[in-house]
């Protein structure tokens, strides 16, 4: 056998590696219940913003709490141990890769969507006539 | 109906150029066709003649974007929506570049610059090459057609008045034929505030110049093969290649630098999809160049060659449908809105790999293969085990960041079959938690061999080397970079040993390539491209590697909270106070605005070593009060030459609420929904709903019915000594006018307001509010060292004159 095919036989096996590693690596979309049924297992829930609900960042602490519903509707508190996002109020979406505890969602990182970021549609005011 | 003061006039020249160059696109792909079938020359005049004239209508569709966008015609989409009057001359320019339409406008510009060149210089190639050259045109042109054809969308046009767009015709507003005199329509948006950096003016340009630089490496390997001249392209090809690395590659870089410069991305490098999107084609490009030289040398591995060089120029246009079909929208941060165009995305991508895989699967066959086995101890096997080495570097790059798009395909093809048999669907992917972790722990041991590879390569001669004459041409780096790695890896206490691993190759691939170049070489110029390019990526990886695990948050919040909660890496300062950070003092000065943005003043001071303090800098990042994005953080960044000190603000209170708070002494407003008997808690008060009335003698009633109405709300708040405190906040109507009247309990501090009242569940809503009039400002800001950071810059600059030097080389020997 040549030393190439002996190369060409690794690059295959770590390929195969790398797919594996992305599946065990990747997380999964779910839902709050679902994270719950795991508590402490990291998972990404892709949500709302409650704009009822409390929101409160406390600076000192560096913690911000909000209420998220996740796409099924289920309401859930979530703790973020970051500063408050600019501008979290405007967001559209939200996605929230953490974990869940039994009293909240502990949220490691998040992710938002606002309605106007890169936002290509054109919004002139058509009340002119 | 004749509107008054449209230019209509230039929107259809606009139009027209773009139907001219698709046209005239297709003619030349076309004559080309039948030069490279029958050899006849008249078919090259047409086609040349076509190929010019295609050229031309591409510039006077740039010229027509720029003529509306210098004439501030608002009455057109693209020119309402990314520029406005006050623009500067340079933003102007890059506004052009700032919507998808403008942006591909800019790659087709560029490839018909790189065409007229290529076209002249292709000599005997010409007719096979710019066959596909041409054809390119065509399907990048058609994506500003902005047509239907049965039915499906074929482009977008930045030629669109507002009022041909959909969601307007027919309203009210265009039944005025002066409707451009309206408000709205004398300013446009205006190009993002965000993007309104000396980055957006040179970073796309360069990158799209990269973009349309990976074409004529592929049309020339696909002309190899069509023409049955398997080795003849790699001699005129390469130095095409090499120019393709050098842009591309700084494209890249520049988006690094602006990220860390203007973004608050927190460094260089954040694994982003857009960012992975455009690495991948570089490191498979880098693979196809070093193949292409082997190749050219001393044969044997045609097939690869051309196989990464036809992925090259296709995970181009991967990445193209990436980052434009809105596929990566939760992924990543710069996510683009979906133009409709995926269709015809995906159509150009898959008919170019099965014309490229079918054209090589087609001459298999007839392709040369290696006869011998590669020595152990050659350059040839060294370079090709680095080029195999990137190939599944950027194959596993593109796995991951793929995730969006194995989602979809699960979901459409998959899961319906699953389903059919009664079998549960597969569940949406995300990506992984850390990415970067997961990146990294990868990309670490692929860039620990590359560098190793760089290193020791070039000290090996083609096809045989005298083993121990390479041992002591390669000792004395081997021995330098070592001794460098102990002393270093020990004043910075490297403890990882990945990273200590990787200290050692990348200062070997400096050393060796210095020693190589200054030794073998004798420091001669001329054949110095590859030696300087390689010690110039060895001391980016050098810098990226040191930047990162070296990499010091300064900024700690005093309180503990928990040990390694992220928490800890932001400082809360309160204006006027000094804080220690790291080994320097801090203090927030004050804030200024300057239009947008809130600027922050952050003084910083170095112990004088008698108890008092020096200043030292004073950096200022801002918040930029974007309408477009929403707010964001721009980092301010003290460079030193051997280190660099990044800070931004993480939160600073809203220009609203820090005005309300000045104004009336309170704040840490809070909402509460209650009906009668709930309860809630604020501040470690206890606040509950007693009753709801209405204040007979605040309110009147004229014929039955109300004229003036007070409804009080009754809390009683209790705190947590158990003391009760009662509050009446009162919403009052008097004819149209509402007022809210506040109630104070002095003793705890709060104060109580209406926000609204629903008659329909008979809840109200109510304000808290605490007294903050003894509370300070404050911001939270972080603070990141980074050390050395100068060596990946550095690296770049020296990595892209390594490369020039062996393009000039390349071309003096054709």
């Amino acid at each position: 056998m040549k030393k190439t095919h002996i190369a060409v036989i690794v690059l295959i096996a770590l390929g195969i590696a790398a797919i594996l590693s992305t599946f065990t690596d990747a997380s999964t979309y779910v839902s709050f219940p679902l994270a719950e049924k795991n508590a402490g297992k990291q998972f990404t829930v892709i949500g709302y913003l409650d704009k009822e609900a409390d929101m409160n960042y406390m600076p000192e602490r560096n913690q911000f709490s909000f209420t998220a519903l996740d796409k099924e509707g289920n309401e859930r508190k979530v703790i973020y141990f970051q500063p408050k996002p600019q501008d979290f109020e405007r967001s559209e979406e939200i996605t929230m890769k953490g974990f869940a505890t039994d009293t909240a969602f502990v949220a490691e990182q998040i992710l938002m969507k606002c309605p106007s970021k890169y936002n290509e549609s054109t919004e002139v005011d058509n009340t002119y006539n | 109906m004749q509107y008054l003061n449209e230019h209509t006039f230039i929107g259809a020249l606009g139009h027209f150029f773009v139907v001219l160059a698709f046209v005239t696109a297709l003619i030349a792909t076309l004559s080309y066709y039948f030069y490279h079938k029958s050899d006849e020359l008249q078919w090259r005049k047409m086609a040349r003649t076509s190929f010019y004239i295609h050229a031309l209508a591409v510039l006077g569709i740039v010229g027509s974007l720029y003529v509306m966008i210098f004439g501030h015609y608002f009455e057109y989409q693209y020119v309402w929506q990314h520029s406005s009057v006050d623009l500067p001359l340079y933003y102007l320019i890059s506004c052009m570049w700032e919507g998808q339409e403008g942006s591909f406008l800019l790659w087709i510009f560029f490839q018909v610059i790189l065409g007229l060149l290529f076209m002249r210089k292709a000599g005997k190639w010409e007719a096979t090459t710019m066959t596909l050259y041409a054809s390119v045109q065509v399907f990048l042109v058609s994506m500003l057609l902005g047509t239907y054809f049965f039915g499906t969308k074929i482009g977008s046009s930045p030629f669109i008045l507002i009022r041909q767009l959909p969601e307007y015709v027919g309203l009210p507003f265009l039944q005025n034929p002066d409707y451009l005199s309206a408000p709205q329509f004398q300013n446009g948006r205006g190009l993002n505030p965000l993007l309104q950096n000396y980055w957006m003016v040179i970073h796309p340009p360069t990158l799209f110049l990269g973009f349309a630089s990976t074409l004529p490496p592929f049309v020339f390997a696909m002309a190899a093969l069509w023409r049955k001249k398997y080795d003849e392209w790699l001699k005129p090809a390469l130095p095409w290649t090499y120019f393709s690395v050098m842009i591309l590659g700084t494209g890249i870089l520049m988006g690094g630098a602006w990220a860390y410069e203007a973004l608050s991305f927190g460094g260089f490098w954040a694994w982003d999809p857009v960012e992975n999107a455009i690495l991948v084609p570089w490191l498979t490009l880098v693979g196809a160049a070093h193949l292409m030289l082997i190749q050219k040398n001393k044969g044997g591995n045609l097939m690869s060659t051309f196989v990464l060089t036809f992925i090259t120029f296709l995970l181009i246009l991967y990445s193209t449908f990436l980052t434009r079909s809105g596929v990566l929208g939760d992924s990543s941060v710069h996510a683009f809105v979906d133009l409709g165009l995926n269709g015809q995305l995906l159509l150009y991508l898959f008919f170019y790999i099965i014309l490229a895989f079918g054209t090589l699967f087609y001459h298999w066959r007839w392709l040369p293969k290696a006869t011998t086995d590669d020595r152990l101890w050659s350059r040839e096997f060294w370079m090709f085990i680095g080029a195999l080495t990137l190939t599944i570097s950027s194959f596993q790059v593109t796995f991951t960041t793929s995730i969006p798009v194995i989602n979809k395909v699960t979901a459409g093809l998959l899961n319906p079959f699953l389903t059919t048999f009664g079998w549960s669907e597969v569940a949406e992917l995300a990506p992984p938690i850390d990415v970067i972790e997961h990146y990294n722990s990868w990309q670490l041991p692929f860039a620990l061999l590359i560098t190793f590879l760089i290193g020791f390569t070039q000290f090996l001669k083609y096809k045989k080397t005298e083993f121990g004459k390479f041992l002591t041409n390669i000792g004395m780096s081997l021995g330098l970079a070592l001794a460098l790695t102990v002393l270093l890896a020990y004043a910075w206490g490297f403890s990882n040993a990945l990273y200590t691993a990787m200290l050692f190759t990348s200062l070997f691939a400096v050393v060796a390539n210095t020693d190589y170049w200054m030794r073998i070489l004798k420091g001669n110029l001329d054949y110095a491209g590859a030696s300087i390019a390689h010690i110039g990526f060895g001391l980016i990886m050098l810098g990226a590697l040191v930047a990162n695990a070296q990499k010091e948050v300064i900024s700690e919040n005093p309180t503990y909270i928990a040990k390694d909660f992220p928490a800890n890496e932001n400082i809360l300062m309160e204006l006027g106070d000094t804080m220690q950070m790291g080994s320097y003092y801090v203090s927030w000065k004050g804030e200024r605005k300057e239009g947008l943005n809130r600027i922050f003043e952050i003084d910083y001071y170095k112990s004088d070593g008698t108890g008092g303090l020096e200043k030292e800098f004073t950096l200022e990042p801002f918040i930029q009060l974007n309408e477009q994005m929403g707010n964001v953080a721009e980092p301010s960044t003290k460079h030193f030459l051997t280190r660099d000190i990044y800070s931004h603000i993480t939160y600073a209170e809203p220009e609203e609420v820090r005005a309300e708070k000045m104004a009336t002494g309170y704040g840490r407003e809070a909402d509460m929904e209650m009906a009668i008997g709930d309860s809630a808690i604020y501040n470690r008060h206890f606040v509950i709903l007693d009753s709801l009335a209405l204040d007979p003698n605040r309110s009147r009633y004229e014929d039955g019915q109300p004229m003036n109405l007070a409804l009080v709300a009754f809390l009683t708040v209790i705190n947590v000594s158990g003391e009760r405190f009662s509050a009446q906040p009162a919403y009052l109507v008097e004819g149209n006018e509402v007022t809210l009247e506040e109630s104070i309990v002095e003793a705890s501090g709060l104060k109580f307001r209406f926000d609204d009242v629903n008659p329909d569940n008979g809840k109200v809503k109510l304000k808290a509010f605490t007294d903050v009039s003894e509370e300070k400002e404050f911001i939270v800001m972080k603070a990141v060292i980074f050390p050395y950071i100068n060596l990946l810059w550095l690296g770049c600059i020296i990595m892209i004159i390594g490369t020039v030097m062996a393009i000039r080389k390349r071309l003096q020997r054709n």
